[in-house]
């Protein structure tokens, strides 16, 4: 990819991600800290950002979000190498519960 | 005492709508607002259509214990831990906004939701009670729903170490193990 076009893809997942973020924020405020895994305070910056201020923050090079699964046994479990299709059903369900016990990451 | 504020009672109606078509029992709806006995029960014909389940309430903490239902106990109770947490709202509304994590999470995988809305309000009961515990596996540092005496450093959780006859029913939406 060029500069620019991985420049305008990360500012589409920008703007995308920070969308649909402040449509959770406003539909379920507080299911929404646990869809995001963000804190009460960032929850409040996101709904007070205008839609300019919106745009400026998502230009750039960096991406907004960050990758939420990065720990092996996690990783494992979700992609589940070499299981059966029944034993995947259990593996993401092991998944989800470790992922819902992080709620230091919200604090 | 029955409620004098008319957006106080508003807001009970409206909880108790919401708890009433995620299936509550009676008894939940009487513990958690002020409303009488007469308006709960036209009330929950209107927004079900029909007459509430009668008899007691499951009132073990044995079912949270067997396999399939400890998962699932385990899945709603992290989620509520997290909300309990991360927002500031009164104790019903968590155990409904958890609970509707919940039925999103379990639909998305397929699955059979096992646990009702009575058996997690009871469950979170159950927790402050201190009838019941959330204690880490030492193998996944999961938690998992388990009475308070379980010994913490060799706690390992169902799904780290399945029992042997886990997973082995047929009924759809279930889980199941090949071993």
């Amino acid at each position: 990819m060029e500069t620019n076009q991985i420049l305008a893809e990360i500012r589409e997942a920008n703007l995308s991600y920070m969308m649909l973020a402040q449509s959770l924020i406003r539909s379920d405020r507080d299911q929404a800290l646990f869809r995001l895994g963000i804190s009460e305070e960032t929850a409040n910056m996101i709904t007070a950002l205008t839609p300019a201020q919106m745009m400026k923050i998502s230009s750039g090079n960096t991406l907004l979000c960050r990758f939420r699964m990065d720990d092996d046994l996690v990783w494992t479990l979700i992609t589940s190498h070499g299981k059966t299709a029944a034993n995947e059903t259990v593996s993401r369900l092991h998944a989800s519960i470790l992922m819902a016990g992080r709620h230091q990451e919200a604090a | 005492m029955r409620v004098k504020s008319i957006l106080t009672e508003a807001r009970q109606i409206e909880r108790a709508v919401t708890l009433i078509k995620l299936g509550a029992r009676l008894q939940v709806l009487e513990s958690e607002t002020d409303l009488s006995y007469e308006r709960l029960l036209r009330l929950y014909k209107e927004v079900s259509g029909r007459s509430p389940s009668k008899g007691q309430l499951p009132f073990s903490t044995d079912w949270f214990m067997t396999w399939q239902p400890n998962i699932h106990a385990s899945l709603f109770l992290n989620i509520h831990e997290y909300l309990n947490k991360a927002a500031a709202m009164e104790e019903i509304d968590t155990v409904i906004k958890a609970y509707q994590l919940y039925l999103e999470q379990t639909e998305a995988q397929g699955l059979e939701p096992l646990l009702s809305v009575t058996r997690a309000w009871r469950l979170v009961k159950f927790v402050d009670n201190g009838m019941l515990t959330l204690t880490k596996c030492t193998k996944c540092s999961g938690n998992f729903v388990t009475h308070p005496h379980e010994m913490a450093r060799h706690f390992v959780c169902g799904l780290c170490n399945p029992p042997a006859r886990a997973g082995k029913g047929k009924a759809a939406g279930a889980l199941s193990l090949t071993h």
